[in-house]
């Protein structure tokens, strides 16, 4: 049977069972006790074959979830000698196209993370495995189903089978720089903008402009990469009314609501000169670092942890003059992001025993998901159940506001044409932002884009 | 054509000379000060040539952060290589086509020559794919492979080796030399010139190499400092003075090697005429 | 030695040894091809292969998953409709055009301004030859600061008058920034030519020149030009050669903004490959990127071959 020790199983909920388990499973865990769940019937266990195995697995760079994951994985080559991993990292951008590159010539890794918007990309090739959720510990697909985040499940369940076994899923926050507010006499409790509309203004207020030069920007959007448009771009157009398709599959992002959402997103700059999309210091691919020394005032991003924030501002940490706090919406009621994360997947191409001890080892790596809270903390989990009650969890600063901004997102738009869609976006972006042009002309040219995309992929 | 001018008109000129060498030479010394200034320095955007305090530490530490050293060292196989490689084939192929009249040698010189228009960028895809076929994906040799010879080297070697008096050859040849041993011993040596600059454009040229490591790596233990350069600036609160400092050592292998073949270099690139 | 290439050669090549004995010709000719043999393998390996391996894959539809299927000219049709391309085409022949142009007349200016002083050229050429030797990603990296909108260009341009530019993030002002940067990295490296070009004409001329009464600029149009023409051909070829592939300075200064400004070719082929899993229109994009190569190439051989006659007759 199953050769791993119990105490792989200690924090794995069983939902299944309903809120009384899973308190007793969150008492367990706050008590840091290895007592083992007893392990969920398995007529299909992971059987870590005996031969000696290799396997090979790719993530993307993070300074904590990277580490953290090599971490695991190798502790769970320690438990099973027999078996090796090629554990390989990529920037988050080269990281898909590795993949690709990799699948088109046979050399793709057995297991991989990928982000949760790139799973229609996997999944209308036939590139990824169905996964077996009893060999995850899960009863059935639909227990799994509930653990999870409303975002994994929109892109990882598809004809009823599960293909992916969620890591890390995060909202955005709205980060403030409280010294700032206080400064220009805001309070950042009861002048935290609601509405973009009131971001405006107190960006307004919060900017500091030195002939054409701002010394501080009131509020930056990014402007670095296509995946960072999209993530900041998507709830807007939700809260709009929008929509990125039509049910036939058409491109509807240069609608009214598509054109609304664009001149949200362009009124900082446009309207209230409270920021400037061709300034960035951070011509390194890190738009949060203008945040981070403090030239923008706030700024909408992922959780940050404090050591990162510690390693470019101690004093920001220190002092601890920051705070996340919901993103503003089109109005009041409408606060919400996008909710994202990262799947763990197998290679469809990987032959049947090595699927097996890659469940095997999935499940061991997120077996423990308060010491992966720890090392990679506030990055949040896309499983319900097994951490948010620990102490540990509780305590950690500011993050009821972090893991409600996952709880209330939104998910990206599922599209196997997700590159064409998010290259679309970022050029219409820069259009709009950089060179001024005409919002609905920008949004016309990015859905015909999109458009010619999903008919090419439909013919091939 | 000196004694066109004279006197302090000459002086003037040569100061517009030395402006003009200036405006070459900032973007470069604004690299090599950069690597030494405080991390902060660069988020204020503001230049200061010669730095208020020095800190050298940026270099290990930047060294530190990815394996630097590794990737170099990958490099430098690789360039090394490469520049072998084109060496020794661009010599013989140029020697081939310039000294002997066997049928169909002009076709070989064409076909050899069209290839300039075949650029790694434009058959990335293939390309990779043969080496996938070859099994060479994840590899050194995988990453100099497609670089080993340049037709524009076979080009260079054949232009220059035209030059040298066939007489040379035939004398040798009556005193019974093999064709291996007049090349080694007649043509090499006057090859000299041409040698260093092949040798340098090669090895530049591969040092340069981004794209094609990018596609045909997916593993630490094989990436070029290209590859970890890039990387070094995505990765999470990596100082970009640091990433300078990478750069600025980047740029002195080439470097050293230029300075090595530097008298070569000067007869090489008068004579060489680089010309069609 | 410092004549034009061939010259020399010329009389001496075309005595082709005619007292040996058939058979000792024909092995001496055997060598010959053995000379050659390797490089010719490694290019139909390395080269054609991939060529015609990419033509055919420009006839199908591939995503690299299943096996290529067959769809005619429908990835060149498609292509010829889509804006993007089209922008990246434009893009393409417009950086070539502008680099090229620029590349010339400041490597030749370069090399008249060297050729005429007497102290410190030396100096001054190696100086130059120096954006030559810095690692492209690291000329990359540098200029990315440079032309921030804050950054030292702006810095320098603002006493003078000029109000602050967004060099990289202005679709006016984006490709011009990066052909300048195209042109202060290889400008250098064809001064270099054209001095070899300028060393090669005959003192004598000028001195005739001069004797005649004729001016400088005379001097430079009825002598130098003329007889630098046969290398400014070969710069203006190379450079566009080199043009025609160009990629990392857009990917990395730009990533070929803003709203694909600054999208090459190059560029297009590698996100419609690699991010975008369509292989066959990428090789599509790469036949038409060939093709431009081509007409450069072809230019290349005519001259080429031009030149062969003349060394022969």
């Amino acid at each position: 049977m199953n050769t791993s020790p119990a105490s792989d199983d200690a924090m794995l909920a069983r939902p299944d069972t309903g809120m009384t388990r899973r308190e007793v499973i969150g008492r367990l865990a706050a008590l840091g006790a290895g007592a083992a769940v007893a392990a969920a019937p398995r007529r299909v266990a992971a059987q870590p074959a005996k031969a000696p195995m290799k396997l090979t697995f790719w993530t993307w760079e993070n300074p904590q979830q990277r580490p953290w994951l090599h971490k695991r994985i190798t502790q769970y080559t320690e438990k099973h000698p027999n078996i090796k991993v090629d554990f390989q990292w990529f920037t988050f951008t080269d990281l898909g196209k590795k993949v690709s590159v990799g699948y088109a010539t046979g050399t793709a890794p057995d297991g991989f993370t990928t982000g949760d918007w790139l799973m229609p990309t996997w999944l209308a090739r036939n590139l990824i495995a169905p996964l077996d959720v009893k060999q995850l510990g899960y009863p059935s697909v639909d227990a799994f189903r509930k653990d999870h985040a409303d975002a994994f499940i929109a892109g990882a369940i598809q004809d009823g089978k599960v293909y992916g076994y969620p890591i890390w899923f995060y909202g955005f926050c709205n980060y403030l720089n409280t010294k700032q507010f206080k400064e220009v006499g805001l309070d950042p409790e009861r002048d935290q903008p609601q509405t973009y509309a009131q971001l405006g203004e107190v960006a307004k207020r919060l900017t500091i402009k030195q002939g054409n030069k701002f010394a501080r920007q009131g509020f930056k959007f990014a402007m670095h990469a296509p995946q960072w448009t999209m993530i900041q771009f998507n709830p807007i157009v939700v809260q709009s009314g929008g929509q990125w398709f039509d049910k036939a599959g058409k491109c509807t992002i240069n609608n009214e609501a598509g054109v609304r959402a664009m001149t949200v997103r362009a009124s900082i700059a446009r309207q209230y000169g409270a920021e400037d999309p061709a300034d960035s210091i951070a011509t390194a691919p890190l738009p949060q670092m203008d945040w981070l020394k403090e030239r923008c005032a706030m700024f909408s991003c992922h959780p940050i942890p404090p050591v990162a924030i510690k390693s470019q501002n101690p004093a920001m940490e220190a002092e601890g003059y920051y705070r996340p706090v919901q993103l503003p919406g089109v109005t009041a009621d409408k606060r919400y992001s996008t909710c994202y994360g990262f799947n763990f997947v197998i290679n469809a191409n990987a032959p049947k025993d090595k699927q097996e001890v890659l469940h095997d080892m999935y499940r061991f790596v997120m077996s423990d998901l308060v010491d992966c809270w720890q090392a990679t903390a506030p990055f949040t989990l896309a499983r319900k159940s097994g951490w948010t009650d620990d102490p540990r969890v509780k305590s950690f600063p500011h993050v009821q506001e972090i893991i409600r901004a996952k709880d209330q997102g939104v998910f990206f738009p599922r599209t196997p044409v997700w590159n064409e869609l998010a290259d679309a976006m970022h050029r219409a972006v820069q259009k709009v932002m950089l060179n001024n042009a005409d919002i609905k002309v920008a949004l016309d040219e990015a859905a015909a884009e999109v458009d010619r995309a999903t008919a090419e992929f439909k013919k091939s | 054509m000196r004694q066109w001018l004279a006197g302090p008109s000459a002086l003037l000129g040569l100061l517009a000379l030395a402006a003009l060498t200036a405006v070459f030479i900032l973007p470069i010394i604004w690299m090599v000060t950069t690597s030494f200034q405080a991390g902060e320095k660069m988020f204020q955007l503001t230049t200061e040539w010669i730095p208020s305090v020095w800190h050298p530490e940026n270099y290990p530490n930047a060294m530190g952060r990815a394996a630097f050293p590794l990737f170099f060292r990958n490099s430098v196989i690789v360039s090394a290589a490469v520049m072998v490689g084109n060496l020794v084939f661009c010599t013989l192929a140029g020697y081939g086509l310039a000294k002997y009249r066997f049928p169909g040698a002009k076709l070989l010189l064409l076909l050899i020559l069209s290839t300039l228009m075949l650029p790694l960028e434009v058959t990335l895809v293939p390309t990779f794919l043969v080496i996938h076929k070859l099994g060479w994906v994840n590899s050194l040799q995988g990453i100099a492979g497609p670089l080993l010879i340049d037709a524009f080297g076979v080009f260079l070697m054949r232009q220059f080796i035209l030059k040298i008096p066939t007489d040379y050859l035939e004398a040798a040849r009556i005193d019974g030399a093999g064709e291996l041993r007049i090349l080694w011993k007649i043509v090499l040596p006057q090859c000299r010139p041409v040698l260093a600059v092949l040798a340098l454009l090669a090895f530049r040229d591969s040092w340069d190499q981004f794209l094609w490591p990018l596609a045909v790596v997916s593993h630490d233990d094989y990436r070029t400092y290209p590859l970890g350069l890039v990387r070094f600036g995505e990765d999470y609160g990596n100082p970009p003075t640091e990433q300078m400092a990478i750069a600025v050592l980047a740029t002195i292998p080439v470097f050293l090697l230029f300075l090595l073949l530097q008298r070569a270099l000067r007869s090489g690139f008068g004579l060489s005429g680089l010309k069609g | 030695m410092s004549s034009i290439p061939g010259a020399t050669a010329r009389s001496l090549s075309a005595r082709a040894p005619l007292r040996w004995p058939l058979h000792y010709r024909l092995r001496i000719q055997l060598w010959g091809v053995g000379f050659v043999l390797p490089t010719v393998l490694f290019f139909l390996v390395f080269k054609y292969g991939p060529m015609l391996w990419a033509m055919g894959l420009s006839f199908t539809s591939y995503d690299m998953m299943k096996t290529p299927r067959f769809v005619g000219v429908e990835n060149y049709a498609s292509l010829s409709r889509d804006p993007i391309f089209i922008q990246a085409l434009l893009n393409t022949l417009v950086y070539i055009a502008g680099s090229t142009v620029f590349i010339t007349a400041v490597g030749l200016g370069l090399a008249l301004a060297i050729n005429n002083r007497g102290r410190g050229r030396r100096l001054c050429l190696a100086g130059m030859f120096l954006t030559n030797i810095m690692p492209i990603v690291a000329v990359c990296l540098v200029w990315r600061f440079l032309f921030h909108p804050h950054g030292l260009i702006n810095q320098i341009l603002s006493p003078l008058g000029v109000g602050r530019i967004d060099w990289l993030t202005d679709s006016a002002t984006a490709m011009p920034a990066i052909i300048g940067v195209t042109v202060w990295r290889f400008a250098p490296y064809f001064m270099v030519v054209f001095l070899a070009g300028l060393l090669a004409i005959p003192r004598e001329y000028y001195e005739a020149a001069a004797i005649d009464g004729a001016g400088v600029l005379r001097r430079f149009r009825s002598i130098t030009l003329p007889l630098l023409m046969p290398v400014t051909f070969f710069v203006v070829v190379v450079a566009a050669l080199l043009s025609a592939r160009i990629f990392l300075m857009p990917f990395l200064i730009t990533g070929g903004g803003p709203g694909g400004a600054t999208r090459v070719l190059s560029m297009l082929i590698y996100e419609t490959g690699f991010s975008y899993m369509k292989m066959g229109r990428a090789a599509a994009i790469s036949v038409v990127l060939f093709a431009i190569a081509m007409v450069f190439t072809i230019i290349q051989m005519r001259l080429f071959a031009r030149n062969e006659e003349d060394a022969a007759a």
